[in-house]
């Protein structure tokens, strides 16, 4: 039986009985998965190769849809309603909850226009507005120095650290709620990782946070709380000091002490 | 209206204006193929495999002697078309990998690909038919050949490539000699592959038609001699349809379906050779 | 003994290798050659002239190369768009189940044999067109429609490659961000695939310069230059296949030689700029 921490302060996001199946497969790829979300904190999912973190990821805003026949039931909760019914508007929802993936994924379009690229989607026109709020993001992703003197430059000549700031800035400039992270920082070198670690615990503040990570380090570096997964199932969720110290599970020991995987 | 309902309404409007001429497309192509099937089964017979031309209006004509034709000139041009482009294909893999020389060869066949055939045959016509002074088979096998040439030589080239190199180090590695290397152990790795580029090389020679007007030119009899004009299906079926005779015509819209069926069959067998080596 | 069947081997590729090289430039050369007596007779002329008249043993080209391009800019306008949309189709909007029969099947009616493409036009094409805008139905816009018809599936499958170049997360990333499928296809895809698919145009223009059965059933071969796209025309591969068998003077050969060098610059030339320029393929080993 799974161990999930009560979380008493406000949630995000609550999962309630999730199930997903991939197009194809046999079995469900995530089973029956409960899972409470902190609002304005970070939760990392942990897990071995394959339990189905990048899966529940891409559930939040509803990225599977893009490809037919994935199957899915249960609930996800936020602000006060199931995302996952069918008349949900994945528009508004996907600017609620932004994503950042694996790899730096720079449009091939210029630095300035990468991040207004939200915005102009949401219909922000005028110059100055954009031009505000693409420097606010800009610097609150911690690139604004670097990218200032050449906004207007391809966003591919920025190195895989700077992109990967870029992407972040592209997806904190619509104000999201929630921010989706799987492994963002697999691609980058220790001083790029540090760099945007710092930064995903400074967003903190405005926006509640969830990001899948191979490196445990990484999760007890950056994480309130901390989820295990193995075969599709949560086996733990508990404030990330007590998982990584005193885990309640033993399958979650035994992954984190090396002794499988 | 928000500006996102305008994207959400310009969305839909681009998916159904893809759509509909994703249908018009395919509608066209559908529309040719039935012609194609329904033309040519109707035309059918065993006459066809059995009868030489014959003079319009008698309907006792068949299509012998240009099936006959086009195999003994797509058969001679690739007899000699295959083994010199996977000659010079190995080349450029084996030996010039990445010379500029390759490279030449390599851009300037990928040009000829696509160059008009039309060209080819006025080329031909210049080296061979004037000389000789006669409109030949040989002629019409020698302006296939060119054009099958670039096709062998870069897919040989491109499924070399392909063979990892470690295949070829541990042969090496037993000191064997380069060329029993290329010959027994690249060519194995790489046969799948070879075999694909030498069935899309003889489909695509297959079906030209323009080269072989003045090469080849026609013959409305059997003639196995290469150094006369001979038929071919696709000549034949140029002249027998642009004539006045209803029963020539039917025979041309036969010689266009057992051509097209010839050359489908020779692409999806090539496909599926490709599919089994990548499941492999 | 072994060394030496090494070497032989080896120089044997070369020079087959090399002999390729030397091929296309024998062509050039020898088309060249037989285009002199045209060249010395009317020097540029040849392309400004709009008479031909072999029994005069006057021979201007500017017909043809007039039907050549209005007919090759006619399948393109008409060819363009749709082999857009399929790519589109194909790419984004088609289901697993029906993206690969569909896309497979394109790619086998690029295989068909255009003389195929011709006789269909001739026998079912030409009659709509008469019908449609009188006279006899053989016509410049009969070519036009024919030839865009033919040289579509080879269009839309490369189309469609280009497009699937976009790596699926770049993708990913304009969804997540609230972007509909048209906001990906012209935000991103178009932009990401710009060079590959622009490519593909000119090599599918190059192709269809140069094409000669799907148009010589339905052209007319009349070298005249008429505004009414309705009215028989000819081109330059449809000049030469008519002609190049019952060409009887030095000079009628020689002028059908000129066109076919002419063909042959113009073609190499639009396959140059598509492929050096748009679709550089990957130096070998990178
Ligand atoms: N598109 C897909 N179609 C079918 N099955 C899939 C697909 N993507 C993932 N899977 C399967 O679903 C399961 C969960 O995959 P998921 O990508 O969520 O794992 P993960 O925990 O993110 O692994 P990793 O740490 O390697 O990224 C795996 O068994 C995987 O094989
Ligand atoms: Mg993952």
């Amino acid at each position: 039986m799974a161990t999930i921490v009560d979380i008493t302060e406000e949630q995000a996001l609550k999962v309630k009985n999730f199930e997903f199946t991939y197009a194809g497969s046999d079995e469900p790829n995530i089973k029956k998965l409960t899972m409470p979300i902190a609002k304005h904190s970070i939760t990392a999912l942990i897990g071995p190769s394959g339990c189905g973190k990048t899966t529940l990821l891409r559930s939040f805003n509803r990225m599977h849809d893009l490809y037919p026949a994935n199957r899915y039931s249960g609930e996800i909760i936020f602000k006060d309603r199931n995302i996952l019914t069918k008349n949900e508007d994945l528009i508004k929802l996907r600017t609620q909850i932004g994503m950042i993936f694996q790899k730096p994924t720079a449009f091939p379009m210029s630095i300035f226009d990468n991040v207004a690229y939200g915005l102009r989607l949401q219909g922000v026109k005028n110059k100055t507005e954009l031009q505000d709020r693409v420097e606010k993001a800009l610097q609150d992703a911690a690139i604004w120095q670097e990218a200032k003197d050449r906004l207007k430059h391809d966003a591919n000549g920025l190195s895989g650290g700077q992109q990967q700031r870029l992407c972040i800035a592209r997806a904190i400039a619509v104000e999201p709620e929630v921010l989706l992270f799987d492994e963002p920082t697999s691609a980058l070198d220790p001083i790029s990782t540090a760099g945007i670690e710092e930064l995903i615990v400074g967003l903190k503040e405005r926006v509640s946070i969830i990001i899948v990570t191979h490196n445990m380090q990484q999760a007890a570096r950056v994480s309130d709380y901390t989820g295990f997964m193995y075969l599709g199932e949560l086996v733990e969720l508990s404030p990330t000091e007590e998982l990584f110290v005193t885990p309640k599970e033993r399958l979650t020991e035994e992954y984190i002490t090396g002794k499988f995987g | 209206m928000t500006y996102t309902q305008k994207r959400v309404i310009a969305n839909s409007i681009v998916m159904a204006l893809s759509t509909l001429s994703a249908l018009i497309g395919i509608g066209f192509l559908l529309w040719i193929l039935s012609i194609l099937i329904i033309n040519g089964v109707d035309a059918l017979s065993m006459t066809i495999f059995l009868e030489e031309g014959a003079p319009p209006g008698n309907e006792s004509g068949g299509l012998k002697h240009a099936l006959i034709g086009q195999l003994m000139l797509v058969g001679y041009a690739s007899a000699f078309g295959v083994p010199l482009g996977i000659m010079a294909g190995t080349y450029l893999s084996e030996y010039g990998l990445k010379s500029k020389l390759s490279e030449t060869i390599r851009d300037i066949s990928d040009i000829m690909m696509s160059a008009p055939s039309i060209v080819i045959g006025a080329f031909v016509y210049a080296i061979v038919v004037a000389p000789s002074g006669q409109f030949s088979g040989w002629a019409g096998s020698i302006a296939l050949m060119i054009i099958m040439l670039p096709i062998i030589l870069r897919t040989t080239d491109d499924m070399l490539q392909l063979v990892p190199s470690t295949l070829r180090e541990a042969a090496f590695a037993l000191g064997t000699p380069k060329y029993k290397v290329i010959t027994q152990v690249v060519y194995r790795g790489a046969k799948a592959g070879i075999l694909t580029g030498v069935m899309l090389g003889v489909a695509r020679v297959a079906g030209e038609t323009a080269p072989l007007l003045f090469t080849s030119f026609n013959d409305n009899f059997l003639n196995t001699d290469m150094s006369q004009p001979m038929a071919s299906l696709t000549v034949t079926m140029y002249n027998y349809a642009t004539s006045p005779y209803e029963d020539w015509q039917k025979l041309g819209w036969a010689a266009a379906f057992i051509l097209s069926m010839f050359i489908l069959t020779l692409n999806i067998l090539g496909r599926l050779f490709l599919l089994k080596r990548k499941g492999k | 003994m072994s060394s030496i069947i090494d070497k032989i081997f080896a120089n044997a590729t070369k020079f087959i290798a090399i002999g390729v090289l030397l091929l296309v430039a024998w062509i050039f050369s020898v088309l060249f050659e037989h285009s002199l007596k045209s060249i010395e007779a009317f020097g540029f002329s040849f392309l400004t002239e709009t008479k031909w008249a072999p029994n005069l043993e006057k021979f201007g080209a500017l017909p043809a190369i007039y039907g050549s391009v209005v007919s090759t800019f006619l399948a393109m306008i008409l060819a363009v768009p749709i082999a857009i949309g399929i790519a589109i189709f194909l790419s984004e909007i088609a289901h697993a189940k029906i993206k690969t029969p569909v896309g497979v099947s394109i790619e086998l009616l690029a295989a068909i044999p255009s003389v195929v493409y011709g006789m269909w036009g001739l026998f079912y094409f030409v009659p709509i067109i008469r019908d449609m805008f009188g006279g006899i139905g053989i016509s410049m816009l009969t070519a036009g429609i024919v030839l865009s018809i033919m040289i579509l599936p080879f269009m839309a499958a490369v189309t469609r490659d280009a497009m699937n170049t976009t790596p699926d997360i770049l993708k990913e990333s304009a969804y997540a961000l609230g972007g509909t499928k048209w906001d990906v296809i012209k935000d991103i895809i178009i932009p990401y695939a710009k060079a590959g698919i622009i490519g593909s145009f000119i090599l599918a223009l190059g192709r269809a310069i140069g094409e000669t059965m799907a148009v010589t059933f339905v052209m007319g071969n009349v070298h005249k230059i008429s505004t009414d796209l309705t009215q028989p025309a000819t081109s330059i591969p449809v000049t030469l296949a008519n002609e190049f068998a019952e060409a009887d003077s030095e000079l009628y050969f020689s002028s059908l030689f000129e066109l076919s060098l002419l063909l042959l610059v113009i073609s190499f030339t639009i396959i140059s700029i598509a492929k050096f320029y748009f679709l550089r393929r990957k130096r070998t080993g990178q």
